[in-house]
């Protein structure tokens, strides 16, 4: 049992590492691409190890803490955003059958869990004694907590059709046909939803006002350095790897396989491809997504952020969710 | 002592150091930090119950809601930041005497009633809670639970009526596009505003 | 009909945010035949500069050393940082007339923004941007520099 727990905790923060250290060379090769830059091509092949080096230099570099901040908090906040963005992976489901913890509230997990990441944000700006990071920290509130509302709502959808909150079964569940094949459009609204919710709940780009460089320098994190800015930054990339999970478990199938109609050559050699390599290239191409948003949108103002979210993804989620239920009563997915 | 029994021990002495920590703290912010610690051992409790529905909805309202609400209110306080004086000792001592009323109480409460493990399945899924919710029969929930909604909806209407702005008697009224929306929204716009200035 | 217009609104920001998506994207799936960045120190040999690139100004001569600038100062006036210093002179003409004409063009580097306002403004099109763009040196007086040749004249019929 002890060992179990051992082994799967050095794959967690193993597979956390690898995660911070792939998904930053991404952004940064994504980026470029989309600027028609190069992007990072020295340290390794094509620039490969630039981000090993650059988290070299953080773990070299002097963690400081100021004089005037609340210097028991300022230190557990980023410990906080960690372990919440670890404990999500949890119910994630990478493989057939690779689970760490099928728990039967599985989807729901996920949503509660990761509503506590917003304390460590709140927490790292208020100890920073600094009152860019108070300000940074104060719009990451208002802005995880506005748009937790129609991320759930999204999530409800699936859940409804599925009529179960188990990863495992909601998996299950499309084994002939993934959700957005099959639920048509609500689950197409559901997807466009969740994906632009998560965008703001990750605090990316266009929705970055937390860390606003031109107008707060860095918002919460503007205290931090050293390793304990890296713990944020590892935090934020680690997130968008669970939400672009959910995503893809949710309205991409999983692992399942891309099937068309039954027995079919094409679903043969599709079942070829192993399972886990299907859950990854559906996440990375979510990832790739959120990247591309990024790389494409410029930044709202509060007010337009606020009023995108309550003026129109809320409604629409909201109505989004009358559409599912009356589908799935009058069974009209596939 | 089992492992179960040790876990037990372990999530209530967190829950209740937290907690003493928590009102005896000099710092309001800290103080709700160690508020929510507590409550987080308390979905921690309901954890190793395994009643991982509840737990979970201890999370969502309790930590993502009530304590990021609270989080929120001090934040916009004024000399949130300051250090506050200790309570005079009279206070101190009768709060202490209402700590002990207390758990004399539900000691004595616990001694003096048997209380016997049910012997009836614990059916606790989240299929049944749902059905149990809406239920009009026998063991149904329906009344509560509408009762709670009106009480909300009334919350909400109340929250808009007061946040609403009266628009000017010069420039009309822009076709019901505007302030009609959430009572949420308003207010924590009214919020942002606020710390915004 | 307030619901249709807002309806609207959705679908004309969805269709908005695509056409930026597409472009972004277009960029992304192109990338090897239109990426821009120069890999500079490795690539002396086959650097590209655009034509419009704005390196430093420079006074073109042909091959009777000879340019185009009267002294008229349209440069030095249209200058917002007093970057150039025109100092002229007057030469006898054959037919006893005296010629204004330019003694030193100076051109103060450290001070250029390459605005390319003194271009604009110039009557006779005597100076032009280069596509220069290694101006480091280690001492500063060597960046003030005078654009005319020694022993250069106006050309004929300017």
């Amino acid at each position: 049992m002890l060992i179990e727990f051992a082994i799967v905790g050095v794959c967690i923060i193993g597979l956390f590492a690898m995660l911070g250290l792939v998904l930053i060379m991404m952004e940064r090769k994504v980026s470029a691409r989309m600027q028609l830059r190069l992007g990072p091509n020295r340290v390794g092949p094509g620039g490969m190890f630039q981000t090993t080096a650059d988290t070299l230099k953080l773990i070299v570099k002097e963690g400081m803490t100021p004089d005037g901040a609340d210097k028991f908090l300022f230190n557990v906040a980023p410990f906080i955003v960690m372990i919440v963005a670890m404990v999500i992976m949890a119910p994630l489901m990478f493989a057939k059958g690779l689970q760490i913890w099928d728990v039967n509230i599985g989807i729901l997990f996920v949503a509660a869990v990761s509503s506590v990441s917003v304390i460590g944000v709140l927490m790292a700006g208020w100890a920073s004694n600094n009152k860019y990071s108070l300000l940074g920290a104060m719009r990451s509130g208002a802005q995880i907590v506005s748009y937790e509302l129609s991320a759930g709502f999204a999530i409800l959808v699936i859940v409804i059709l599925t009529g179960d909150l188990k990863i495992s079964s909601i998996v299950d569940g499309q084994v002939n046909g993934w959700w957005i094949f099959k639920g048509h459009l609500p689950v197409w609204i559901a997807f466009v939803i969740f994906m632009i919710a998560v965008t703001a709940e990750t605090n990316r780009a266009p929705f970055d006002l937390a860390e606003a460089e031109s107008e707060l320098t860095a918002g919460f994190h503007t205290e931090y350095s050293g390793m304990k800015f890296a713990l944020f930054f590892l935090a934020e990339y680690a997130n968008i790897f669970v939400v672009c999970a959910i995503g893809a478990t949710l309205f991409l199938g999983g692992w399942q396989p891309l099937h068309f109609g039954t027995g079919t050559k094409f679903n043969e050699i599709m079942d070829y491809i192993p399972s886990s390599v299907w859950f990854m290239g559906k996440t990375f191409f979510l990832i790739f997504v959120i990247m591309w948003f990024r790389w494409t949108f410029p930044r709202l103002r509060i007010d337009q952020l606020l009023n995108l979210e309550w003026k129109y993804l809320l409604p629409i989620s909201m109505f989004n969710i009358l559409l599912a239920t009356l589908m799935a009563i009058m069974g009209w997915h596939f | 002592m089992t492992a179960s029994q040790i876990i037990f021990y372990m999530l209530s002495a967190f829950i209740l150091g937290t907690a003493i920590l928590s009102v005896t703290t000099n710092k309001i912010f800290r103080s709700a930090i160690w508020l929510l610690f507590s409550l987080i051992g308390i979905a921690g409790l309901y954890f190793w119950l395994q009643v991982e529905f509840i737990a979970a909805v201890q999370i969502v309202v309790y930590v993502g809601g009530i304590v990021v609400l609270i989080i929120f209110s001090i934040f916009l306080t004024q000399q949130a930041g300051k250090e506050m004086s200790r309570p005079p000792v009279l206070r101190s001592v009768a709060s202490i005497l209402a700590v002990l009323f207390g758990f004399a109480l539900t000691y004595f409460l616990i001694y003096k009633n048997d209380f016997k493990a049910g012997d009836r399945p614990f059916d606790w899924s989240v299929n049944k809670i749902g059905t149990q919710m809406l239920e009009t029969g026998d063991n149904g929930y329906v009344l509560p639970f509408e009762a709670v909604t009106f009480l909300l909806l009334a919350a909400m209407v109340g929250c808009i009526v007061i946040a609403i702005k009266t628009p000017a008697p010069s420039e009309p009224a822009k076709g019901g596009t505007i302030d009609t929306q959430g009572s949420a929204s308003l207010e924590r716009r009214s919020e942002i505003e606020i710390a915004e200035q | 009909m307030f619901i249709v217009k807002y309806i609207k609104d959705v679908l004309h920001g969805v269709k908005s945010l695509w056409t930026g998506m597409k472009i972004t994207g277009g960029y992304a799936l192109r990338h090897h035949k239109e990426k821009i960045t120069q890999q500079y120190p490795d690539n002396k040999d086959t650097l590209f500069l655009p034509e419009r690139f704005r390196g430093e100004v420079v006074m073109p001569h042909d091959e009777h050393n000879e340019h185009a600038c009267t002294g008229c100062t349209a440069c030095e006036l249209a200058c917002p940082n007093a970057t150039i210093k025109i100092v002229t002179r007057f030469d006898i003409q054959p037919d006893g007339k005296k010629k204004k004409a330019i003694d030193k063009f100076v051109y103060h580097l450290e001070l250029c923004t390459f605005c390319n306002l003194c271009i604009e403004a110039c009557p006779t099109n005597a100076i032009k941007m280069a596509q220069t763009f290694e101006h480091s040196v280690t001492d500063r007086t060597e960046l003030t520099k005078i654009l005319n040749l020694p022993g250069s004249k106006i050309r004929e019929g300017i």
